[in-house]
């Protein structure tokens, strides 16, 4: 079983079983794989390096929806011309996030210096955006419910399967996040 | 939010507001059942340097109001925070300012 992580002098530091990497590592591969623009990078060098996207368009799949929102509250040409200029970049700075953590994997020890855990935090929180889109999790009832599901003896169909994977990735944020806060109180 | 661990806020502890009339945008983050509150409330302490209790207030504010004006400021500002929030998970959207959020 995994361990909650620790805050300590060199880092927060995690137990992951390797079952529970391979399980991470798969997430977070499938979570890159929805992120990954279906598109190259803009031809035009400049655009490129600015990151700019004119050819962009509102995801059509509502877990990448959910991971790239819209940014202008009803204004669709707003949010549209937002996300032109956002969208590549906040696309590959997730990418990151998720490779990073996909790297600390590989690792013997897991030691998150305050940089690593950010990173953690954020690969972990996209997971549970995705999942819970596919568990249809839309309110704090559908949350409930889906916490309710907490045995693995149960795991006999996709539904109650990923949401065991949800409730392992949320207890692990959470443990991840109480010590990046403990963190955050001993240096201020 | 999704509750893991209740946490401690001050409802008495006064805030101050970044706002003014004169610079009408703000960032307003939006409710979600998945993001932790534990979390929320670090994104807010790391990211915008506030309080714990400016933190949690702001944080319980979303939960339990459904969102939350958590930043004011002239408009380019403000979009670069919703992609920040963005970064981090959070559903951020950028609005002319009217009242409070």
């Amino acid at each position: 079983m995994a361990k909650a992580f620790n805050p300590g002098r060199r880092g927060i530091t995690g137990f992951l079983e390797p079952a529970e990497r391979d399980l991470l590592r798969k997430l977070f591969d499938d979570i890159i794989t929805i992120l990954e623009p279906s598109r190259p990078a803009h031809e035009d060098p400049l655009a490129a390096l600015i990151g700019l996207d004119m050819d962009v368009a509102v995801p059509t799949d509502p877990a990448l929806l959910r991971l790239l929102p819209d940014a202008v509250m009803g204004d669709a040409d707003a949010s549209l011309e937002f996300r032109q200029l956002t969208e590549r970049s906040l696309r590959e700075s997730k990418i990151g996030a998720l490779r990073a953590a996909t790297l600390d994997l590989d690792k013997d020890k897991l030691v998150l210096d305050a940089e690593a855990a950010g990173l953690w935090s954020r690969a972990l929180n996209d997971v549970r955006l995705v999942l819970a889109q596919r568990l249809e999790i839309r309110d704090e009832g559908d949350a409930e419910r889906v916490h309710q599901v907490q045995d693995w003896g149960e795991a006999d169909d996709v539904e109650s399967y990923l949401s065991l994977v949800y409730n392992f990735v949320s207890w692990l944020q959470e443990s991840l996040v109480q010590a990046m806060l403990a963190g955050l109180k001993s240096s201020s | 939010m999704s509750v893991s661990t209740a946490p401690e806020t001050d409802r008495d502890q006064s805030t101050h507001e970044l706002s003014s009339p004169d610079i009408p945008w703000e960032l307003i983050i939006w409710n979600d059942p998945v993001n932790l509150m534990s979390y929320v409330s670090y994104v807010f302490q790391s990211y915008f340097g506030y309080s714990e209790a400016k933190a949690a207030e702001l944080m319980m504010q979303v939960h339990t109001e459904g969102k939350s004006a958590v930043a004011h400021g002239a408009k380019e500002k403000m979009e670069a925070h919703a992609v920040a929030m963005h970064g981090f998970g959070l559903w951020a959207t950028v609005q002319k300012g009217g009242g409070r959020g």
